[in-house]
Parts: structure tokens; C-alpha cells; sequence
């Protein structure tokens, strides 16, 4: 309770709320920590505002299937148990001060993750009147896990990234534009009247995902040449799909490109 | 006892081996959005179907320069960019390995020239998307040739477009009232 007491940390009506700062000798504690860690971590999920998907996909985790007990993961009741703070959802004005007083509580040296969509940056709240937008505005942030929500494997890999067994894959890029780069059409066989009615039968049919994937397997059958080799591969698909709503769908698109076509 | 060890051994390991093997993930999942650079024509198709905002736009009108920019942090993963793309250069890949220590690694970002008009000199839309425009007519039907002779007025921003055509009364399509009374 000791930090929120502080008066730097304390709200102003206006502005936006300073983040901790980590101190300096337990930023270095956790170091001598991570580098040589040979026991398990006890997890405390801090739930500031989210939807519980986040949630449940932690505790999908845990399950035998994804089984993070087996590496010493365990989720605690209590943050003075913890090791790891795990922040879900998008901080809300009304869950600041339980998050502040959780990490508090929970004893140094501790690693937190922003867990989620919302965690890292609000997600699709991060406009919203009433949030703060992302853990990191609140307390300082550890490791980021993305995902809306984070699948139970990418929860394991960044929970192994925070504990320095794994290495982070993702790195940020920035492509510059080359001299004279340009883009041809897709499917420069077929006709793009054609094309389009095909794309948007298919996505009235099969929704909007779906739709543009299916559009782009049957055009990248019709580039073939004659229409028995078309006939023949289309059958081999459907047979191999064996999906009797993506042979109506696919009959569908062969009855409007073949009045097109002829 | 033996009978136990039976029923463990017929029901086998339901743990998968991740992380210590690759974890196969379902058909249809949807992980990291991937940006082909090269195909894209920043025509900012993706940037308006985005539903959390996590896709942006910056146009810096100074330099001639449009950045897109996704930020995998606020992205949920709907596909949506990869429906309205037409130059198929977004999609979603299965790559769920998200999790970085540092914020800035969920920037990908992508900076695309901007074409000059003709007339005025400012900029006004992508260069590969006046390209594109100028390859769906070919494709459509249209002589290349014919395409090609037209290029200055593609390259002219539709301000400048407006301002000729009012100078030109013959290609001013007023409507079948107005045009009654035009000089022909």
C-alpha cells in the first residue's frame, strides 16, 4: 500500500496516471534471479477490466492438454504467493487502484505480464472514456503477450519468455518501399468483371473469411486451361474436401463463370 | 495396481510436447497478420475494415511519404484485413509466438511513396496505387497503348481533375437538362 500512498502516484483528475518506476536494487535482484531460476513460478492473475476470455484461456493452460504445471506454473490465489503478476483486461479507472494494491503486494522481485489484446494496449477499449488503456500505463510491464485472447500455447511460450527460457521471435520491421515497385493484378487470366462476381457470390455464400479464401481456390482452378482438365480438378478437390456445403458453394461459382466464360 | 498401470498406458499422453516441440496448430487458425510489403499499394483497404484500430495509416505530406503501420498489440486476430485486401498482400498466418519483452517489437511497419499531380506537384495517392488503377483498366480490356497515353491525367490529383474539366466545357457531363443547353 506503501507506493500508492506516495503523492506522485496519486490521481489527478485531468491527467493521466505516472506508472511505478522499479527500483534499482530489485531490478537487479530479478536479474541475479532469471539468470540462474531453479524453481517454480506462481502465477496471480490481476483481472482489471476484461471480458474473462483472457481468463479462461489461462486456465485452458492449465488443463492437462497444455499441462503449464509441469514447468512449476501455478496459478495462486493471492498475490503475496506470486512470482508472476499477470494483468488482463484494459485497466479501468475502477480497477486501478486493486491493481496498484495486488502489485504491492505481491513480493519483489516479480515479473509482470500484460497479458491479452487489452493488456498490451487496451486492445479495442483503448479509446474508451473510462480506461486507462493497456497495463503499462499503471505498472511497469515485463513481458507482452498479444492474442485476443492469447491461445494456452502462446501463454506458455510467454510465460517462458518472461522467465528467460525462451527467446522472442517477433521482431519489429519497418520496409522502405524499393525503386519501382509495382503490383500486378491477381489472376491476370481471368476477366475482372468475372472475378469480381465470383469474390462476391462466394462471400455472400460462405461469409467474409471463408468466402475470399474459397473465391481464391476455385480462380486458382479456373487458371488452368481446358474445361475437362477445370471439371476434373474441381472434382478431385470436392472429393478430397468431402464438404457438401463447399460443393454447392463451388457449384454456385462454376454455374456464374461458366455463363461468363461460356 | 497392475490394472491401473493397464488404463494409463490404453489412454496414452494427452500433454502436448510444446515448447520442446513445434505445436501443430488447427486449419483456420488465425495467427500474425503478415504484410507483403511488395504487393501492397497502401490503398488503406485494411486500415478502415479494422475493427480495433490496431492498423494505421500515416501520411507525411512533407517528405512524400504514406506509412502503414500494425501494431500486434491491439490487433484480435478477425481477418478482416485479409478479407478487403485486393492485392492478397495481408494475410494471417498460423505464427502465434507473439510475446516480446519489448513494446516496440509489435510495430511492423511499411513506408510507400506518395505520386506527385501533374499539375499542382502535391501529393495525393500512393504511387502503386495509381500503378494498380492503371493495371486493373488493362486487365479490364482496355489497349494498353491507350492506357499508357492517358497517364497524365491518372497522375493528376482530382482537384486539379475538377479545375480541368471545368475549363473544358465539352467533357463536363452535367446531366441530360443542363447539357441541353451547352455549346456543343
Amino acid at each position: 500500500m506503501n507506493a500508492i500512498d506516495k503523492p506522485s502516484n496519486l490521481f489527478v483528475p485531468g491527467s493521466m496516471p505516472v506508472p511505478l518506476k522499479v527500483d534499482e536494487q530489485v531490478a537487479k535482484l530479478k536479474k541475479t534471479l532469471l539468470k540462474d531460476i531453479q524453481r517454480s513460478a506462481y502465477v496471480y492473475r490481476v483481472d482489471c477490466g476484461g471480458c474473462n476470455g483472457c481468463e479462461i484461456e489461462i486456465f485452458a493452460a492449465i488443463t492437462p492438454i497444455f499441462d503449464a504445471e509441469r514447468f512449476g506454473i501455478k496459478v495462486v490465489a493471492s498475490p503475496r504467493h506470486a512470482d508472476i503478476l499477470l494483468f488482463t483486461g484494459a485497466v479501468t479507472r475502477s480497477m486501478r487502484i486493486p491493481a496498484l494494491r495486488a502489485f504491492n503486494a505481491a513480493p519483489d522481485p516479480k515479473i509482470v505480464v500484460s497479458y491479452g489484446a487489452c493488456g498490451c494496449s487496451g486492445g479495442i477499449f483503448h479509446d474508451l472514456y473510462c480506461v486507462w488503456g493497456g497495463t503499462d500505463k499503471i505498472v511497469p510491464v515485463d513481458v507482452y503477450i498479444p492474442g485476443c485472447p492469447p491461445t494456452p500455447a502462446a501463454t506458455i511460450y510467454g510465460f517462458a519468455v518472461a522467465l528467460g527460457l525462451l527467446d522472442q521471435k517477433l521482431k519489429g520491421t519497418h520496409h522502405v518501399e524499393g525503386e519501382d515497385e509495382r503490383v500486378a493484378p491477381i489472376f491476370p487470366g481471368i476477366p475482372l468483371d468475372v472475378r469480381v462476381q465470383i469474390e462476391r457470390e462466394a462471400r455472400r455464400m460462405a461469409g467474409y473469411l471463408h468466402g475470399r479464401q474459397i473465391a481464391e481456390k476455385y480462380l486458382a482452378l479456373l487458371d488452368l486451361k481446358t474445361p475437362q482438365e477445370l471439371n476434373a480438378r474441381i472434382q478431385q478437390y470436392l472429393a478430397q474436401e468431402s464438404d457438401p456445403r463447399l460443393t454447392e458453394i463451388f457449384s454456385r461459382l462454376h454455374a456464374i463463370s461458366s455463363a461468363a466464360l461460356g | 495396481m497392475l490394472k491401473l498401470f493397464k488404463t494409463i498406458f490404453k489412454a496414452g499422453e494427452a500433454t502436448t510436447k510444446y515448447p520442446f516441440a513445434p505445436f501443430p496448430v488447427s486449419p483456420g487458425f488465425r495467427g500474425k497478420p503478415e504484410l507483403d510489403a511488395e504487393r501492397c499499394i497502401a490503398c488503406a483497404a485494411c486500415m478502415v475494415a479494422c475493427p480495433a484500430n490496431a492498423l494505421s495509416i500515416k501520411t507525411d505530406e512533407a517528405a512524400g511519404t504514406r506509412t502503414w503501420s500494425l501494431f500486434l498489440g491491439r490487433c484480435i486476430f478477425c481477418g478482416r484485413c485479409e478479407e478487403v485486401c485486393p492485392t492478397h498482400a495481408i494475410g494471417l498466418t498460423p505464427e502465434f509466438e507473439l510475446a516480446v519483452g519489448n513494446k516496440q517489437d509489435l510495430y511492423q511497419e511499411a513506408t510507400f511513396s506518395l505520386q506527385n499531380c501533374a499539375v499542382c506537384a502535391r501529393p495525393f495517392a500512393p504511387t502503386k496505387e495509381v500503378n494498380y488503377a492503371m493495371a486493373l483498366l488493362v486487365q479490364a480490356g482496355t489497349p494498353e497503348a491507350e492506357v499508357e497515353a492517358q497517364r497524365s491525367n491518372f497522375e493528376t490529383c482530382p482537384e486539379c481533375k475538377r479545375k480541368k474539366n471545368v475549363l473544358s466545357p465539352v467533357k463536363l457531363p452535367l446531366g441530360q437538362h443542363m447539357n441541353k443547353g451547352m455549346p456543343k
